[in-house]
């Protein structure tokens, strides 16, 4: 399970997009996701998943959540461990 | 032809969602290319009626400009976007330019003979995944398959590409353009699909060449025979009537000329750049060599779809409309003008209401 002090990175063959107004992630080589999927992020998950770049730990993204959203800081800890949880199952995001 | 727009969309709860939340605003969601008018084969109900190198003088998009048409559509959403041709595997920088639709996220089908398909080729599909390919076939046997393309073994050359294609597990579908060259083979051709454990679908429905001209219209199989096969065919024959159930006293609002999605949520881009608002719509174009998609989306298009009837358009109220293939680009086409009716097309929609009506009353 991630920690708040662990780095993740973006697979390069998850590519996202923002299609009106909705971001969504499309899985683009085998062994990435399900290809007949299209993941959409919900707007926190998507301001995470520009954050899964290497440089931000998982506490630091969770700051930038907590300083753009009115959220609770537990429930906001619990769905980034969630969503990092997914986006490794679906091999989006790695660890670095 | 078949409309090739958005059909993929019901795959998944994703894209009902994403039409329910654009409801109402014009987003291009869905592309479709023509990488070329070339191809290999010479089937003789071709729609591409300028013969087999392509309109000449005109030069096709390069791939450089083609990856600027892409950043292009892609930066518009567009998410949905379909490779054909002539036949898009003639180019032999067709990887490069599908690699750089799939690297910019689009969710890209295929449209093939698959008769140049390659074990290179499949593997690079197998690594790089298309939402679908799609593969005519034009019958059951080598003998009325090579009567249509016109090419000695390019029947073997298409088993072999749907081989290449499903021993690598790659999303196929076959699909057939019925004419009365093969129309006895429907069913074999169906059944061949079976074994593969691969969907089979058919479209009937050959129109002129882009040029007007008229040679594939002669291979257009009787309306009385494209009734008979839907009623044979019992799911077919159910969405039809669940179609006129559906759509009884159907009627198009106002007087606009285009009533589908056209230009609303697709768009269509030929060899040439020139950007129209479906396959069948090309009398009117943008030429995305001399501008960017952007504009001919939101200047050029809405010029075209604010055309309006001229009043004696018999086919605007026709309640048949939902059952008929009927449109402006059918119509222009056919008859080298917007507005008049395919007799082709109405006699089919005709019959199959009667025969449908019939049978829900027996």
């Amino acid at each position: 399970m991630a920690q708040l002090d662990y780095f993740y990175q973006k697979d390069p063959d998850m590519v996202s997009r923002e299609i009106a107004g909705e971001v969504i992630l499309v899985p683009i080589r085998r062994n990435v996701g399900d290809l007949e999927s299209v993941y959409t992020l919900n707007e926190t998950a998507a301001l995470a998943w520009t954050l899964f770049d290497g440089s931000h730990s998982v506490n630091q993204i969770q700051d930038q959540i907590l300083s753009e959203y009115e959220v609770d800081e537990n429930e906001a800890e619990r769905d980034l461990i969630e969503l990092i949880q997914q986006l490794e199952e679906i091999g989006a995001i790695a660890r670095v | 032809m078949d409309c090739p727009y958005i059909p993929e969309l019901s795959y998944s709860q994703f894209g009902e969602n994403l039409l329910n939340r654009i409801a109402g605003k014009r987003v291009p969601l869905s592309g479709s290319l023509e990488l070329t008018f070339r191809c290999n084969l010479r089937c003789q109900h071709c729609y591409v009626s300028y013969g087999h190198n392509g309109i000449p003088g005109q030069q096709e998009l390069s791939a450089s400009e083609i990856q600027r048409i892409i950043d292009e559509v892609v930066d518009a959403g567009c998410l949905w976007f379909l490779i054909t041709g002539g036949e898009p595997l003639v180019r032999r920088d067709f990887l490069d330019i599908y690699a750089y639709a799939k690297r910019k996220g689009l969710i890209v089908s295929l449209f093939t003979n698959g008769t140049l398909i390659t074990p290179r080729i499949a593997d690079y599909l197998a690594e790089w995944p298309p939402f679908r390919v799609e593969i005519t076939l034009y019958g059951a046997t080598q003998e009325t398959y090579e009567r249509v393309t016109g090419i000695p073994g390019s029947y073997a050359r298409c088993m072999r590409g749907i081989e290449l294609l499903l021993e690598r597990g790659l999303p196929l579908r076959l699909k057939t353009i019925l004419m009365t060259l093969n129309q006895h083979e429907l069913h074999d051709m169906q059944a061949f699909a079976d074994s593969l454990g691969v969907d089979f679908r058919y479209d009937p429905m050959i129109n002129a060449g882009l040029d007007g001209e008229g040679k594939p219209k002669s291979l257009r199989v009787p309306p009385e025979d494209i009734v008979q096969l839907d009623l044979e065919d019992r799911r077919r024959a159910e969405e039809l009537q669940s179609l006129i159930q559906r759509t009884k006293g159907y009627k198009i609002h106002g007087d606009n000329l285009y009533a589908c999605g056209a230009g609303q949520r697709s768009f269509h881009i030929d060899p040439y750049g020139q950007l129209c608002l479906c396959m069948m719509v090309r009398y009117a174009s943008y030429d995305l060599r001399n501008g960017p998609f952007q504009v001919g989306w939101r200047e050029f298009f809405p010029q075209v779809l604010s055309q309006t009837i001229d009043g004696n358009y018999a086919c605007q109220q026709c309640e048949l409309r939902p059952l008929c293939g009927q449109c402006p680009g059918w119509s222009f086409i056919e008859h080298g003008e917007t507005q008049k009716p395919v007799d082709y097309l109405c006699r089919i929609a005709h019959l199959r209401f009667e025969s449908l009506e019939l049978l829900e009353k027996m």
